[in-house]
C-alpha cells in the first residue's frame, strides 16, 4: 500500500488513477469552507488544489498582488498538471482565491463551474438561511452536471464518511500530546495535506490501519513543543525544518489543519442544513473571524491543549486575510507571554533566514522549560 | 501652436461643495466631543439607513487614509508604522492602516488631535475581503459593538431562487444593526427619515447619471478633481437628503451649461483617457502633467460609482443596471418594507460586482466615454482595487485601447509609488501614440 507521502507526492496521479477506477469526476476546489460532503454525496472526487513550487512565467499575464498559493495553482493548470480537473468551485472567501478560480476559468471555459456563496458573517442570524439556499442551489447545478440525483443515501454516506475521517485525524493529532508525543509534525502536516486530495473512504481505511502503528511507538524524547499559526500550507518543508533544530510542531490553527478536522457534520434529517451549519461553525479562518470574535481565544485554547512553547506564525506574503488579523494575536501572544517568532514565505521557504529566526525563537524558549532540565521528574 | 483649444473657467458650485464638506466635518467633531451623538465606524452604502438615528455620524475609514495621505506623507507613515508594528500586514489596504494607526497613536493629526474614538462599527458590505476585516480592530481595542452585513455574489444572469434567500440575509443584517442600536444605545429610530431618503436617492441618482452622460462629450466639462471632490457628497460624506438633492441639480444645471457652451476642464483637449479605481491621492499631479499633452481624464467607474450599476445604453450613453425594479406603486409602509426595497438584489449593486460576473461592463464604458487610453494602476497592497485589473487591461487592449499600467501600494500609502518613473512612463506612453508635450 502506499503510504500518504506518496500519495501527496503524487497527488495527480492519484486522481488520474482515481478517475480511470471509478469513471467519476474530479471537482477541483480551492478553500476549505467548501462543503465536500455534498460533492462526495454526487460521487465526485473533491479536490483541494494544492499550490507546488513550479517555476512561473505565466501567471503575470492575468494576475497583480496575488499571493504565491493562488499564482502557483492557476500557474499548475497552465501547465497542464490539472488537466484532468473537470470542474471548479470557489467558494466565498479570501479574494485572491476567487481570482485563481477565475483567471482559471478565462483560460479553460470548458470547465464545468460554480461560484458557491457562503456568509463571511457566519454568525448572522441569517447565515444558515443563505447557505442552505445556496446548498440546494449547488446540488441541483450538480445533479445536471452529472445526470443523476444526489440522494439523501448518498448524503448520509457521505456525512459518515467525512466525520469519520475527521476523528480518525484528529485521533493523528493526539499522538503529540504532551504526555505521549509519538508523531513528527512532518508526518502530520503530509497526512493531513493527502487526506484533501484522497477519496476519504480509501483515506480512512489507510488511517484505521496507520494509526494503531504510530500508537504502538515509542514516545519522542521531550524537546521544544511549538505551534503553527498563519496562511495555509501546502507541504511539510517548515515542519521538518523545526524537527532538524530539535523541535516538533505539535499543533496549529491553520485552514488546511486543525480547521479542517475540529468539528463534524451533527446528523439531522435536513441534510444540507446539518452540512451548511458545521461549515458554519468550524474555526473561523482569518477572514471570517470579523463581528463575533473567536479565533484568538481558540488559539489559545490550541496552545493550551498541546502545551505548546511557543508560537510560529508563518504568513504567506500577499496574505491579507492574516495580515489583517494579525495584531489580534500578537496582541493575545504578547498579554499572555507566549513567545512567538513570525515571518513571510513566498513562493518557496527561505530556508537560511527561517532556520535562523526559528533557532532564535527556540534558544528564546529553552531556557525557560525547567521540565527539560528534569525539575518536573 | 496653440496651447488653447477650448475655452475653460472654474466651476461656481465649488463653494457650496467645500460648505457642505465643512459641515460634515463639524458634525463629526462635534460628535467626537457631544455625550448625546454617536460617532461610528463604517459606511451604510447607497441609501444612508443611518438617517433614522438622531445624532449617528457614521465616518468611513476611506476618506480619513486617503486625505491623510495626501495632506502628510510623513504622518500617515508614521500611523502605518504604528499598525505595522503591531502586526498589521504591508498588504492591507492604505486606507484602513492610515486611519487605524491613528488609533495605536493616540492622535489622528500632525498637530496632535485626539483621535475619535468610535463608539460601534458598521462596515460598508463590498465585494473586497478588507471591508469584512475594518472597523475590527476598533472593536477589538476599545471595545465596542461591531456588526456586519455580507455581500452576496454568484456568477451568471441573476438567478431568483438564489436571489430571494441571499437578499434577505441582506436585509435581516441591516434589520439587526438598526435594532441593535436602538437597543445598545436607546436610540430611537425614525422610519419616516428613511422613507424620505428612499424618495430622494432615486432622483439624485438621476442627475448623478446625468453628470456621467455630459462627461461623454467632447470637451469634457470637467476634470477628475471636481469628479472626485463630489461623489463623496452623498456617498462618503454623509450630509442632509434634501440639501444633497439640491446640490446635485445645480451641479447638474452648471455641468450642462458647460457642455452646451463648450466649456472644457481641460483648454487643450485632444486626448481622453480612463482608469479603473482611485488614484493616487497623494500623487494627482499626473492629471496636471498630462494636461501637457492635450489629455483629459473622463473618470473610472470608481468616480462615477453613484451610477453603479453600469449599463451601455442603446444609444451608447453610459446607464444604471438595475435588474430588479422596485414594483410600480408600492407603497412602503414599514421598515422591513422600506430595506427590502434598498436591497432589491442580492448582488450587482457595486461597480466591483462587474470584476465578477459583468465583465463587459469596463470596455462598455471605455466605449461611452469614447477614450483613447486607460490608466491603470496596479495596486500592491489591498485585494480590492487591484483584483481583475490585469484582466481589465487585456479587454481594453483587444478593443484598441491602449492601456499603461504602473505599480504602487495602494492610494492611501505612498510607499512603492515612484513618482519620477510614472512620470517617465507617462512620457513614453503618450510618445508611443504619436502624443508630444504641447508647446
Ligand atoms: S488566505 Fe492568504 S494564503 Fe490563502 S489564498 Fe488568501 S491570501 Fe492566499
Ligand atoms: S477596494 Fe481598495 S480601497 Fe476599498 S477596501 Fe479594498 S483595498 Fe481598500
Amino acid at each position: 500500500m502506499k503510504t500518504f507521502k506518496e500519495i501527496l507526492e503524487n497527488r495527480h496521479a492519484y486522481a488520474k488513477d482515481w478517475k480511470a477506477r471509478t469513471g467519476g469526476k474530479v471537482l477541483g476546489f480551492y478553500d476549505t469552507y467548501f462543503p465536500e460532503e455534498v460533492a462526495y454525496a454526487a460521487g465526485l472526487l473533491p479536490l483541494r488544489l494544492l499550490a507546488s513550487h513550479c517555476e512561473d512565467a505565466l501567471t503575470d499575464r492575468l494576475m497583480y498582488g496575488n499571493c504565491y498559493c493562488t499564482r502557483d495553482i492557476f500557474n499548475q493548470f497552465m501547465l497542464g498538471r490539472y488537466d484532468y480537473v473537470d470542474g471548479l468551485v470557489s467558494i466565498e472567501s479570501c479574494q485572491w482565491w476567487y481570482n485563481a478560480f477565475d483567471t482559471t476559468l478565462i483560460e479553460f471555459p470548458e470547465l464545468w463551474s460554480h461560484y458557491l456563496f457562503t456568509t463571511d458573517y457566519v454568525d448572522a442570524r441569517t447565515s444558515k438561511d443563505a447557505v442552505f439556499s445556496e446548498l440546494k442551489i449547488f446540488v441541483k447545478r450538480l445533479e445536471e452536471w452529472i445526470g443523476k440525483t444526489v440522494t439523501d443515501e448518498a448524503l448520509d454516506n457521505a456525512i459518515d464518511v467525512y466525520n469519520k475521517n475527521r476523528a480518525l485525524l484528529r485521533q493523528l493529532y493526539q499522538l503529540r500530546r504532551f504526555d505521549r508525543t509519538a508523531v513528527l509534525g512532518s508526518e502530520v502536516m503530509e497526512i493531513m495535506l493527502a487526506n484533501q486530495v484522497m477519496d476519504k473512504a480509501e483515506a480512512n481505511v489507510m488511517l484505521e490501519s496507520l494509526l494503531p502503528e504510530l500508537e504502538a511507538r515509542a514516545p519522542q524524547e521531550d524537546g521544544v513543543r511549538l505551534m503553527l499559526i498563519g496562511s495555509e500550507t501546502y507541504d511539510a518543508k517548515l515542519e521538518k525544518l523545526v524537527e532538524s533544530l530539535g523541535a516538533n510542531i505539535v499543533t496549529d490553527e491553520l485552514d488546511n489543519g486543525t480547521a479542517y478536522i475540529l468539528n463534524d457534520v451533527i446528523p439531522m434529517k435536513n441534510r444540507l442544513m446539518a452540512i451548511g451549519l458545521r461549515y458554519l461553525g468550524k474555526p473561523h479562518s482569518a477572514l471570517k473571524d470579523n463581528v463575533w470574535r473567536r479565533r484568538p481565544e481558540h488559539i489559545y485554547q490550541l496552545y493550551e491543549d498541546f502545551q505548546a512553547d511557543g508560537v510560529i506564525i508563518a504568513k504567506q506574503i500577499y496574505c491579507h486575510p492574516h495580515g489583517s488579523d494579525m495584531y489580534a494575536v500578537w496582541k493575545l501572544l504578547r498579554e499572555r507571554n507566549i513567545p512567538y517568532h513570525t515571518f513571510e514565505r513566498d513562493t518557496t521557504l527561505p530556508y537560511e533566514e527561517t532556520k535562523l529566526g526559528v533557532e532564535a525563537l527556540i534558544s528564546m524558549i529553552k531556557p525557560g522549560m525547567t521540565r527539560l532540565h528534569g525539575w518536573s521528574k | 501652436m496653440s496651447k488653447q483649444i477650448w475655452e475653460t473657467r472654474p466651476l461656481e458650485i465649488w463653494g457650496k461643495a467645500k460648505e457642505l464638506r465643512a459641515n460634515f466635518q463639524k458634525a463629526i467633531n462635534e460628535a467626537a466631543a457631544s455625550p448625546n451623538s454617536l460617532l461610528a465606524h463604517g459606511n451604510t452604502g447607497g441609501v444612508d439607513w443611518s438617517v433614522g438615528f438622531d445624532g449617528l455620524n457614521v465616518v468611513e475609514d476611506n476618506p480619513i487614509g486617503a486625505i491623510m495621505a495626501s495632506r502628510s506623507d510623513s504622518f500617515s507613515r508614521e500611523a502605518r508604522l504604528a499598525s505595522e508594528i503591531r502586526g498589521w500586514g504591508r498588504e492591507l489596504c492604505g486606507y484602513v492602516n492610515n486611519c487605524w494607526g491613528c488609533q495605536f497613536l493616540g492622535y489622528d493629526s500632525p498637530d496632535g488631535a485626539p483621535f475619535p474614538y468610535r463608539q460601534l462599527s458598521v462596515p460598508l458590505p463590498d465585494p473586497c475581503d478588507q471591508h469584512a476585516k475594518r472597523g475590527q480592530q476598533c472593536m477589538d481595542l476599545s471595545p465596542i459593538p461591531r456588526f456586519g452585513a455580507d455581500w452576496p455574489m454568484y456568477l451568471g444572469p441573476i438567478d431568483p431562487e438564489r436571489e430571494s434567500a441571499l437578499v434577505e440575509h441582506k436585509v435581516q443584517c441591516i434589520l439587526h444593526v438598526i435594532n441593535e442600536i436602538e437597543r445598545i444605545f436607546g436610540k430611537k429610530y425614525d422610519d419616516e427619515k428613511l422613507f424620505n431618503v428612499l424618495d430622494i436617492v432615486p432622483r439624485v441618482q438621476v442627475l448623478v447619471t446625468k453628470i456621467a452622460q455630459l462627461m461623454a462629450n467632447v470637451p469634457a466639462p470637467l476634470g477628475l478633481k471636481e469628479l472626485y471632490s463630489f461623489y463623496t457628497l452623498s456617498v462618503l460624506t454623509k450630509i442632509d437628503p434634501q440639501e444633497m438633492l439640491d446640490f446635485w441639480k445645480a451641479f447638474v444645471d452648471e455641468v450642462q451649461w458647460r457642455v452646451d457652451n463648450k466649456i472644457a476642464a481641460v483648454a487643450t483637449e485632444r486626448y481622453r483617457w480612463m482608469e479603473a479605481h482611485p488614484s493616487p491621492w497623494h500623487f494627482l499631479r499626473y492629471f496636471r502633467y498630462m494636461e501637457q499633452y492635450g489629455a483629459v481624464c473622463i473618470g473610472s467607474q470608481y468616480s462615477h460609482m453613484l451610477v453603479e450599476p453600469f449599463k451601455l445604453n442603446d444609444d451608447g450613453t453610459i446607464g444604471r443596471e438595475e435588474q430588479v425594479k422596485v414594483p410600480e406603486g408600492q407603497k412602503i409602509r414599514t421598515r422591513e418594507d422600506a430595506l427590502r426595497s434598498i436591497f432589491r438584489e442580492a448582488r450587482g449593486e457595486r461597480f466591483k460586482d462587474d470584476e465578477y460576473f459583468r465583465k463587459h461592463v469596463i470596455t462598455d464604458f471605455a466605449k461611452a466615454f469614447h477614450v483613447d487610453g486607460a490608466i491603470m494602476p496596479l495596486w500592491r497592497a489591498g485585494v480590492g482595487c487591484t483584483l481583475t485589473r490585469k484582466e481589465q487591461g487585456l479587454r481594453l487592449s483587444e478593443m484598441g485601447v491602449r492601456v499603461l499600467h504602473y505599480e504602487g501600494a495602494q492610494p492611501g500609502d505612498r510607499t512603492d509609488l515612484d513618482e519620477h518613473d510614472f512620470l517617465d512612463r507617462l512620457d513614453i506612453w503618450m510618445e508611443s501614440q504619436g502624443l508630444e508635450k504641447l508647446a
